[in-house]
């Protein structure tokens, strides 16, 4: 069974719902259920979001390149790109007793990745950037 | 994503479908921005077929949320699927917003 797939786009807003798609259905195809592929595409997604906006910010939006590999114990995400490093930095919880007026919209991306997926491992070389995000099938302490 | 709207007794129902991601979600914060500066501050938004809100779709419902309640009105939810759910009460949403099982629940409290 094939365990691994690509897709490659141009790194702007209109490759989102492509990759999304791509992703869940990749996934579905593996039998994953429906909370863990909204967990992966929204991972995906905010990382996807950062390197278009920031990582690419201010010149001709290159490309982004997602790798989807399945393995038994998990499935691993490797988002590439050739923009600017833009590593996501984990962040501070939301203060989910703030009033609304204190509420500030920024920084949810981030939060959103280290939320949902096990591993996240940001990596930058001379030609690229690579961001690997890996997500258990099962919980530890019940493999 | 597409937006349909309907009035019942000066409360705004918006429908939203699809996604609210970073593409689609400068067209919804104008779409909101619209109703409210037309009068409409108690605005209802029907989420049951969205099917994916990331951090960008959050921006669009804390502004709104902000923008209804200067005007003395309010943003209310209605219909949330499991996984927008869950994008809601990660992000801490659920302690200041009001989240109905429909739309009809969200219209009539406004009522109450």
């Amino acid at each position: 069974m094939v365990n691994s797939y690509k897709m490659t786009r141009a790194a702007e807003l209109e490759a989102l719902p492509i990759f999304r798609d791509f992703l869940d259905s990749v996934c579905k195809e593996h039998g994953i259920g429906s909370e863990f592929r909204y967990d992966l595409k929204l991972a995906m997604d905010e990382a996807c979001t950062n390197i278009i906006t920031h990582g690419y910010a201010g010149m001709n939006p290159g490309s982004i390149m997602m790798e989807v590999q399945f393995q038994p114990s998990h499935i691993r995400l490797s988002i590439t790109d050739f923009g600017l490093a833009f590593e996501p930095v984990e962040t501070a919880a939301p203060d989910v007793n703030a009033l609304l007026e204190d509420r500030v919209a920024s920084g949810f991306g981030l939060y959103f990745i280290y939320q949902t997926m096990d591993e996240v491992e940001y990596r930058t070389t001379v030609d690229c950037n690579m961001l690997t995000l890996v997500k258990r099938r099962h919980a530890p302490d019940a493999a | 994503m597409e937006i349909t709207e309907k009035d019942v007794d000066g409360v705004a129902i918006l429908s939203f479908s699809g996604s609210l991601d970073a593409l689609t979600s400068p067209e919804a914060t104008d779409y909101l921005e619209a109703c409210i500066s037309n009068g409409k501050n108690q605005i209802v938004a029907d989420l049951a077929a969205v099917d994916f809100i990331s951090s960008a779709g959050l921006r669009v419902v804390l502004t709104a949320m902000k923008q209804t309640r200067l005007a003395g009105g309010d943003f209310r939810l209605a219909a949330l699927p499991d996984g927008v759910h869950k994008v809601i009460a990660m992000a801490g949403f659920t302690s200041i917003l009001k989240i109905y099982d429909d739309a009809e629940s969200a219209s009539s409290s406004f009522r109450k």
